[in-house]
């Protein structure tokens, strides 16, 4: 992986204020907009944050997130009351708790499986536990139902989101929050020091007398279980849950989520999530249709033009642009990168 | 792991015995034997390529021998991970700096002494861990790194990232301690800086050491362990090691002493 991005502090000003202006959002905006975009963009944010978790401080670029957030969201959509799946009509604040559960124990079994590999080996063996997940559902109807598991029961404070979408947003707003806020606070934490440590230097970790594997297991049991909750939000989201939602179409677009926003600061999560959630509902309105390169499938190719210009151009994704641009606000220059070490000769 | 009782006196800190490492067709150690005691202050000097990096590793536990045994502090360590033998009390440095770039120098001491100490998965924020943090400032004061605590480690100049290599061998206070080129690339005042540290360790800190710096090694350094081409060829105090023809005529003719 390329280099590392320091713990920050987290940036209080900054925070209050997008969480002040997405908290007045709902008289600004229309219901759709609430809940197509800003709705979709909070929890699409969490399920790209628990993967930017553990790519900035872990140094883990993993694929397995949409595998994991589609076990919470077939989880709970199996537990409460819903038609098709098991139906098991538990109630909806107990599901939830177990479906999260499910998902961090999964997600600490494929970790214990995985943190042995790193780089490329890392990254094919959790696509293959998306892939896995994906096919086990789309197989096992029992679990996934003939087209799905819909009409799937909501917590309370959910609310009816077809009459109001607003207490839908406001839960996922806030939970967002908290995720955002729990992940920073976990980095400054000796476990989560300790994850730097190892995203740096695996071999000065071990050398120092801190069990790598343990840690990288443990990282991603973290990331699966805020992957659950995006999942567990999805669902809500949608009130209905199908193996196609999980497929690997959405593997690499959560990837492509993380990378627009950017791998290396949390914020990126839900920085590409609005990006794409808003190129996904407005690039018929705002693009012309150009023959076949620009047909009704034009969201794909802008998607896919926009990925390509950041891996070029930034990639630190949107954040880093926005990065370097206020660096550039700010002070006239850096001082220039120390020398690079003299390489001693082997 | 097995407790094998030595009955020397007194009994070595580390004992290699037949030691050998293959990497595919490099044989490059050869059947190594090396006792140090309690204490010692040892140099390993030798050419490029002699295998004195791959026995620290050996000792480390970074990789396992083809053949041969490892006795850590009169422990069979042979098999046992590297993280084990460190909580055993043994710290080293790497040859090319292996810090944690992506984070301050504070915390990078602060890591190497969580290290060696329970609660390496703890949720508490870690600026709360007093004891751990003096220790990190501590040793970021007499390694002269004090100004730079939070600055990031990829932002230090390469002096400065070379001691932090050694303190962070230091801040676990290790019963042995191993450095590998400590000296690569210092600077004259630098070079004189490290060489005071490393004389005024406490003594009943086991320093083993390889430097090619002849200065820095000979004014350290009580007795010497001479390798070439995987084998120790010669043994002997820094005196005798000064007058070897051997040595003469495989390394301090090489232009190694240029410093000297
Ligand atoms: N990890 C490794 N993989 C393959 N070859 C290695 C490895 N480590 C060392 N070697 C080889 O072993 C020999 C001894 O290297 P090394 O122990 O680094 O020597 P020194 O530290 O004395 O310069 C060299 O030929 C080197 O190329
Ligand atoms: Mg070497």
């Amino acid at each position: 992986m390329n280099p590392t991005v320091s713990t920050r502090r987290i940036a209080w000003p900054a925070l209050i204020a997008v969480v002040a202006l997405a908290a007045i959002a709902p008289l600004l905006v229309s219901d759709f907009f609430l809940s197509a975009i800003l709705t979709k963009a909070l929890w699409l944010g969490i399920a790209a944050a628990s993967l930017i978790f553990l790519a900035a401080y872990g140094g883990m670029v993993s694929l397995a997130q949409v595998g994991i957030y589609g076990i919470a969201g077939m989880a709970y959509a199996n537990l409460v009351l819903a038609d098709g799946g098991a139906a098991a009509a538990v109630n909806p604040y107990l599901a939830l708790v177990a479906a999260l559960l499910i998902a961090t124990l999964v997600g600490l079994g494929f970790g214990w499986i995985a943190a042995r590999s790193e780089g490329i080996y890392f990254l094919m063996i959790t696509l293959a536990f998306s892939v896995l997940v994906y096919y086990f559902f789309s197989q096992v109807t029992g679990l996934s139902g003939f087209g799905g598991i819909n009409s799937v029961d909501l917590p309370g404070i959910v609310g009816s989101p077809e009459q109001d979408p607003l207490p839908r947003y406001l839960v996922t707003l806030v939970v967002a929050v908290l995720v955002f806020l729990g992940l920073g606070v976990l980095s400054r934490t000796a476990f989560g020091l300790g994850m730097q440590g190892v995203r740096d230097e695996p071999a000065r970790m071990r050398a120092l007398g801190f069990d790598v594997t343990l840690h990288r297991t443990l990282a991603f049991g973290i990331a699966a279980f805020v992957a659950g909750i995006a999942g567990v939000l999805s669902v809500f989201y949608n009130t209905r849950i199908t193996p196609g939602s999980i497929n690997l179409a959405q593997t690499i677009d959560v990837l492509i989520v993380a990378v627009i926003g950017g791998l290396y600061r949390l914020e990126g999560a839900w920085l590409g999530a609005l990006t794409y959630a808003l190129i996904d509902n407005y690039s018929r309105e705002w693009v012309p249709e150009v023959g076949n390169v620009l047909g009704p499938a034009r969201f794909n190719t802008l998607i896919g033009v926009l990925f390509l210009i950041i891996v070029l151009a930034s990639p630190g994704g949107l954040i880093g642009i926005a990065e370097q641009l206020s660096r550039k606000v700010k002070t006239p220059r850096r001082a220039p990168a120390p020398m690079p070490a003299p390489q001693t000769v082997d | 792991m097995a407790a094998t009782a030595t009955h020397e006196e007194p009994a070595p800190i580390l004992r290699l015995t037949g030691i050998d490492r293959r990497f595919g067709g490099v044989h490059a150690v050869r059947g190594v034997d090396l006792q140090v005691r309690p204490g010692e202050r040892r140099a390993v000097l030798g050419p490029n390529g002699a295998g004195k990096t791959t026995v620290f590793n050996l000792i480390s536990g970074e990789f396992p021998p083809s053949a041969g045994r490892v006795e850590l502090f009169g422990l069979d360590v042979t098999t046992l991970p590297a993280r084990k033998r460190a909580r055993l009390g043994l710290s080293r440095t790497f040859q090319t700096s292996r810090l944690f770039a992506g984070l301050s120098v504070e915390d990078n001491l602060y890591l190497a002494a969580l290290g060696v100490s329970a609660g390496h998965l703890r949720l508490v924020p870690s600026g709360k861990d007093g004891t751990l943090r003096a220790a990190a400032r501590a040793m970021a004061e007499r390694i002269g790194l004090d100004t730079r605590l939070d600055d990031l480690v990829m932002d230090l100049s390469h002096g400065e990232q070379r001691q932090l290599e050694v303190g962070m061998a230091l801040v676990a206070e290790p019963k042995l301690l191993m450095l590998d080129e400590p000296a690569a690339g210092l600077s004259r005042a630098e070079r004189v800086r490290l060489t005071e540290t490393l004389i005024g360790l406490d003594e009943d800190i086991t320093l083993i050491l390889i430097e090619h710096d002849m200065d820095v090694a000979l004014r350290v350094a009580k007795w010497v362990t001479m390798m070439h081409d995987g084998r120790v060829i010669v043994e002997g105090t820094p005196d005798e090691i000064r007058a070897n023809q051997t040595v003469h005529d495989l390394y301090l003719g090489s232009g190694l002493i240029a410093h000297a």
